[in-house]
C-alpha cells in the first residue's frame, strides 16, 4: 500500500502556546489509524492543520505527494479529505437530504453524479449506509444527537473523500448506538477509504483500528498497534492511568 | 410527510405567485386612480429592492444595512447620466445595475471576512460614505435638493406602470428561481453555518461575493429606474432609512424566501400611504403595527400564512 498522507514536522503555535510540536507520521491508503490523548492534547487542532481550517507556523502536509499547506478549507475537501466534527454542525433548517445535498454540490461532488436525480438517489443511498432511511425529509434541528453524528458522516461521505478524518464520532452517543455506528466505519474503512479517528472511547476505538498514536501537549509520544500502546509507560502516565491499560484486551 | 408539506407549500406559492401577477398585469385595467396606480408602481421597484437584499442577507444570514448604497448607486448612475449627458433610460437603468454591481464587489471583497455586527456596521458605513459625497459635490450631484428633469422612463401613466412590473418581474423572477435551486441551497447552508459549508467542499466566499454582485446589480437597476420614475435624484435614495425601511420590509415578510419580502413590500407601501389621513400618528401605528406583526408572526407574514394553510389541510386531511 502506498502512502496517501504524510505530515511532515507540522507545528501550530496559539501565542506562546504550542498545541501542535513538530508532529509528524504517516498514513497508508486503505488505513484506519486512531489519534488519542487527552484533552488539550492537540488532536483537534491537527485535524483542523490537515483540514485547511488553521494553518500551520511550520510543517508539512502532504497528501499522495501535494503539500496542501496553505489552501483553504473548500480545496483540501475537493483534493480528497473530508471530516466531520467534535461538535455536530447540521444545517439545522434543512431536511437531512439536503444536508447531504450540498456536499454533492461541492466541485468534488459534482463530478460523482451526472443529474439531479442521480444526486438524490446518491444522497438517499448514502443516508442509508449510515442508518439513516426514512429520516431524510426530516430537518436536521428535529434529528436526534445519535442521528446527527450520522448524517456528519453520510455529509463527508457525500464528497467522494479518499481520506476521512472523523473527531469523535462516538462522542455522547450510547452503548447501542456506538455498537451501530461502529460497524459502518468499519464498512468504509473495508471499502478502502482511509480513515483518522479522534476517539476518547477507547475500547471502541481498539476494536476498529490497527495502529494509534498518542497525542500528549501537542507532541507525538507514541506510534503503534494498540497492544504497543496499551503497554507504552509514557501513554499510561499521560493519558491511561494505571487501569487504562486493559481498554487493548477489553 | 415534511416533503408532501414542501411541495404543497411550493405549489401553493406558485399558484399565489401567479394571481399575483395577473392581479397586478391588470391594475390599469380597474385602478383608474392616478395616485394609486403610482403607489403601485413604487411598491413594484420596493418589491425588487427587498427581494435583491433577500437573497443577499436572508439567504446567506449576513444583515446588510448598506442596500441603499447599491440602490443609490443606480438611481445617481442614472441620474447623472441623463442629466448632463443625455443617455436614455433604456441604457442607464442597466449602466446604474453595471455601477451598482461594481459597489457590490467592492464593499463585498472587505466584507468577506466580516460576520454579525462588523458586517453590518461596515455595510452600514458603506451607504454612508457617497451620501455624504452627495453633498461635498453637490455643484455635480445638487447637493441636498438632488438633480431634477431626469426623463421619465414613459410619457404615458400606463407604459410607466407596464415598466415598473416588468423590472418587478425581471428583477424578483430570477431570484425566486435561483433561491429555490441547489445555488439557494448552498446560500442557506452559508446562512446555516459557514464552516460546516466549507467543510462540505463549497467556496463560500465565491459564492458570497458572487451574491453581493448579483444583489447589487438588481438592487441598482431598480434605483435606477427609480429616479427615471421619480424624474429626480436626491440623496434620500443613499440614505440609512431606505436601508432599514428594506429590512423591515424584508423582515415582516419573512426573511430568506424571496416571496415574503415581496409580500412585506407591497404590504407596507400601500399601508404606508394609507396612513397619510392621519399624518400626525402616522409613524405611530405604522411602527405599532409592523412589531404586533413580528410578534404574532416572528418568522414573517408569508411564512406564518403558508404554515396556517398547510396545518389547515393536514387537520382537514386527518378528518
Amino acid at each position: 500500500m502506498g502512502v496517501l498522507l504524510e505530515i511532515q514536522e507540522l507545528t501550530k503555535y496559539f501565542g506562546g502556546l504550542g498545541a501542535v510540536k513538530t508532529v509528524s507520521f504517516v498514513l497508508h491508503e486503505g488505513e484506519m489509524l486512531g489519534i488519542i490523548g487527552p484533552n488539550g492534547a492537540g488532536k483537534t487542532t491537527l485535524f483542523n492543520l490537515l483540514t485547511g481550517f488553521l494553518q500551520p507556523n511550520e510543517g508539512n502536509i502532504l497528501f499522495k505527494g501535494e503539500n496542501l499547506v496553505g489552501l483553504k478549507p473548500y480545496d483540501i475537501v475537493n483534493k480528497g479529505i473530508a471530516r466531520t466534527f467534535q461538535i455536530v454542525r447540521p444545517f439545522h433548517q434543512l431536511t437531512a437530504l439536503e444536508n447531504v445535498k450540498i456536499s454533492y454540490l461541492s466541485q468534488r461532488g459534482k463530478g460523482k453524479a451526472r443529474s439531479e436525480e442521480e444526486v438524490e438517489e446518491n444522497c438517499l443511498k448514502l443516508l442509508e449506509i449510515v442508518g439513516l432511511s426514512g429520516k431524510e425529509s426530516m430537518l436536521a434541528k428535529d434529528l436526534p444527537h445519535g442521528d446527527l453524528k450520522r448524517l456528519e458522516l453520510a455529509r463527508a461521505m457525500a464528497t467522494g473523500p479518499e481520506l476521512l478524518l472523523l473527531d469523535e464520532p462516538f462522542a455522547g452517543l450510547g452503548v447501542k448506538e456506538v455498537a451501530s455506528l461502529s460497524p459502518v466505519i468499519q464498512k468504509l474503512s473495508e471499502q478502502g477509504h482511509s480513515i483518522i479517528i479522534i476517539e476518547h472511547k477507547l475500547r471502541e476505538l481498539m476494536k476498529l483500528v490497527r495502529r494509534v498514536i498518542t497525542l500528549h501537549f501537542g507532541e507525538k509520544i507514541a506510534d503503534g498497534t494498540p497492544d504497543e500502546i496499551s503497554r507504552n509507560e509514557q501513554v499510561i502516565q499521560a493519558y491511561l492511568g494505571k487501569g487504562g491499560r486493559t481498554f487493548a484486551t477489553g | 410527510m415534511l416533503g408532501h408539506n414542501k411541495q404543497f407549500i411550493f405549489t401553493g406559492e406558485r399558484i399565489g405567485l401567479l394571481t399575483a401577477l395577473v392581479l397586478l398585469a391588470a391594475v390599469p385595467f380597474y385602478i383608474q386612480n392616478r395616485a394609486i396606480v403610482e403607489l403601485i408602481i413604487l411598491a413594484n421597484i420596493y418589491a425588487v429592492y427587498v427581494a435583491s437584499w433577500d437573497i443577499l442577507c436572508g439567504y446567506t444570514g449576513q444583515v446588510s444595512f448598506g442596500h441603499a448604497l447599491f440602490v443609490g448607486g443606480g438611481a445617481y448612475t442614472a441620474g447623472l447620466l441623463n442629466f448632463y449627458f443625455k443617455v436614455p433610460p433604456y441604457l442607464t437603468i442597466f449602466l446604474g445595475g453595471g455601477v451598482a454591481a461594481v459597489f457590490g464587489l467592492l464593499i463585498g471583497l472587505p466584507c468577506l471576512r466580516l460576520r454579525g455586527p462588523y458586517f453590518a456596521l461596515a455595510t452600514f458605513a458603506a451607504a454612508g460614505v457617497p451620501h455624504g459625497l452627495t453633498d461635498v459635490y453637490w455643484e455635480i450631484t445638487g447637493g441636498l435638493d438632488g438633480l431634477y428633469g431626469i426623463a421619465p422612463i414613459w410619457p404615458t401613466l400606463t407604459g410607466k406602470y407596464y415598466f415598473s412590473l416588468l423590472l418587478a418581474v425581471l428583477g424578483c423572477l430570477p431570484l425566486y428561481l435561483g433561491g429555490r435551486s441547489n445555488k439557494g441551497l448552498i446560500l442557506k447552508s452559508i446562512r446555516e453555518d459557514e464552516i460546516a459549508s466549507m467543510a462540505s467542499g463549497i467556496d463560500t466566499p465565491r459564492y458570497k461575493l458572487v451574491t453581493f454582485v448579483i444583489s447589487g446589480f438588481i438592487a441598482g437597476l431598480a434605483g435606477a429606474f427609480y429616479s427615471h420614475n421619480q424624474l429626480h435624484v436626491g440623496p434620500e435614495t443613499l440614505s440609512i432609512n431606505l436601508s432599514v425601511l428594506v429590512i423591515i420590509m424584508s423582515v415582516v415578510g419573512g426573511i430568506g424566501t424571496i416571496t415574503g419580502p415581496i409580500c412585506g413590500a407591497y404590504i407596507l407601501t400601500i399601508f404606508n400611504e394609507m396612513l397619510r389621513e392621519w399624518e400626525e400618528v402616522r409613524l405611530l401605528i405604522y411602527t405599532a403595527t409592523v412589531v404586533l406583526m413580528l410578534l404574532f408572526a416572528p418568522r414573517g407574514i408569508l411564512p406564518a400564512l403558508s404554515g396556517g394553510i398547510s396545518r389547515f389541510w393536514a387537520m382537514r386531511k386527518r378528518g
